[in-house]
């Protein structure tokens, strides 16, 4: 685990980190397996928890997050103007410590099973896509590419509320993680490096 | 009278769009015979050198600040060869790979023996990508000759390579985005050639590499309805077969490969897109809807984003 990420860690449970080192923290959690024991560690030294000499019950942090997240407003209520501030408050405040836990849990857990607890409009939906909900298909700066037409043209981009795009972050980050391995299987046998293209994957199973 | 303005009108477009299509032909065939035969002929000496040498060293990927170290041995034997990775940093687990035979050619290989492509009328990789030789550099202590491998679309990455200039064994693969910017080399640090394997380091976690086969797909998931990918770049294809119910199908230029994985959703999910990168990895998440039914499309592999996210538009139900 970096410096930076263990300092935003440690403002993020003395309530002082800013919407970037949250950002940060949601998506390195995911596949950081010293920063996930370093928060455990935290919240068992101090809070509700401090003590108990036990790891959180996962599940229960899982429903906690279902739970904050359907809270969030699905979309142009008053608080999604300060979105990011307001989910922090929203996690933060409850029971200060444990919700932080959950927030940042919700980035190990997040599944699309939650995702599908969201359960709002589709966006993608073409009939009834409105058009302050979805961005026109246009050119974007991306990596590996001079401005592009950004997609196939069928199909708009949502804007995605900064929740929404969290949890897709860290569904994309999981996705990774459980995929990889069976692509490198592919790039093994038909890119020019051999089993090189194993060395990508970070957890290779049997 | 009006005649001739509306005639105009229809002919002009469709004479320029037939001029058009004609320049484009004559620029692939064109690009074709351009292709740089001393970088070709290099090209192939490398796709032949895997089943030609036995050979191990140690290998580190460099990703940004991180850099992984990893041993390789490849033994050619008998018509057929072994191949073992070990990770020494990380986890620490390794991957084999028995008894390849090596007449077993799979996609990406094929399109990578470009000599041969070109004589068989098809352009194939030279269509796609420029290649030059770029000078020479030592690498494991080895003189190595630098190709390097520019893409002639957005679509795909681009590519430093060294070979070793006695064996054409690939020592160094930089993936490049475009503007230069560097996401993750592979370099040998040290090189072996010979059967005599030292002993490997012992690890817990030996995966066997599977060996999708070309003719037939391997997958375990499966999705309720049999689908496609409607566009590809250029130059793409399947590296083995797909039945279309499988939740997986895996795409190759013979240089970048990358996989589309789809999942069903019993319920509504939220519309949206993610997107992280590893290196030159990129896993680009994507909840939509296709036809009536909520899924999740997942496209892992060395592509820019872009093409990640065009093929992932292009899904559909297969009628």
């Amino acid at each position: 685990m970096s410096e930076k990420l263990r300092e935003s860690l440690s403002a993020l449970m003395d309530d002082e980190a800013n919407e970037l080192e949250l950002e940060r923290l949601l998506s390195r959690i995911g596949a950081d397996e010293n920063l996930r024991q370093s928060w455990v560690r935290y919240n068992m030294a101090r809070g509700p928890v401090a003590g108990s000499g036990q790891a959180l019950p996962l599940a229960d942090i899982s429903r906690r997050v279902s739970d904050a997240l359907q809270d969030l407003p699905a979309d142009g209520s008053e608080q999604s103007k300060v979105p990011a501030a307001g989910l922090r408050q929203r996690l933060l405040r409850p029971v200060a410590s444990f919700a932080v836990a959950a927030s940042v849990a919700a980035a190990v857990i997040v599944s699309g099973q939650q995702l599908a607890q969201l359960g709002v409009p589709d966006a993608y939906d073409r009939d009834n896509a409105v058009a302050a909900s979805a961005s026109p298909v246009g050119m974007i700066n991306s990596l590996g590419a001079t401005p592009v037409q950004a997609s196939y043209g069928t199909q708009s981009v949502p804007v995605l509320q900064p929740a929404t795009r969290t949890a897709y972050e860290q569904l994309a980050r999981q996705r990774m993680g459980r995929y990889i391995q069976v692509h490198a299987e592919h790039a093994a046998l038909n890119s020019p490096q051999g089993l090189i293209p194993f060395a990508r994957v970070d957890e290779i199973q049997k | 009278m009006v005649t001739p303005i509306r005639l105009s009108v229809f002919v002009y477009p469709l004479l320029g769009a037939l001029l058009l299509a004609l320049s484009a032909a004559v620029n692939a065939v064109d690009s074709c015979a351009k292709a740089d035969a001393v970088a070709v002929s290099w090209l192939d000496k490398m796709s032949h050198s895997v089943r030609r040498h036995s050979y191990h060293g140690v290998v580190t990927l460099q990703r940004g600040d991180d850099m992984q170290v990893i041993q390789v041995s490849h033994l050619v034997k008998r018509g057929a060869s072994s191949e073992r990775l070990i990770q020494l940093t990380g986890q620490g687990a390794g991957v084999s790979r028995k008894a390849h035979p090596l007449e077993c050619v799979h996609p990406g290989h094929q399109l990578l023996r470009v000599s041969e492509e070109l004589q068989a009328g098809r352009c194939g990789l030279a269509e796609q990508y420029q290649f030059r030789v770029d000078g020479a550099e030592r690498i494991a202590g080895r003189p190595a000759v630098k190709i390097t491998v520019e893409p002639r679309d957005m679509y795909r990455y681009g590519y430093r390579l060294a070979l070793d200039r006695e064996t054409g064994l690939l020592l160094k693969t930089e993936t490049f985005a475009q503007g230069g910017k560097v996401l993750e080399k592979f370099q040998y640090a040290n090189l072996s050639y010979g059967d005599s394997v030292p002993g490997t380091t012992e690890v817990d976690i030996v995966h066997e590499a599977a060996h999708p086969h070309p003719a037939h797909g391997n997958d375990v998931r499966r999705v309720m309805r049999p689908w496609r990918v409607s566009w590809l770049p250029r130059g793409f294809t399947l590296t083995d077969a797909s039945d279309g119910e499988s939740g997986r199908q895996s795409f190759t230029d013979g240089l970048a490969v990358f996989s589309v994985f789809l999942e069903n959703f019993d319920r509504e999910i939220r519309a949206g897109e993610g997107v992280v990168r590893e290196g030159g990895t990129l896993s680009y998440t994507r909840g939509m809807r296709l036809g009536d039914q909520p899924v999740l499309v997942t496209v892992i592999g060395e592509v820019p984003i872009n093409t990640a996210r065009m093929v992932a538009d292009s899904l559909s139900w297969m009628e």
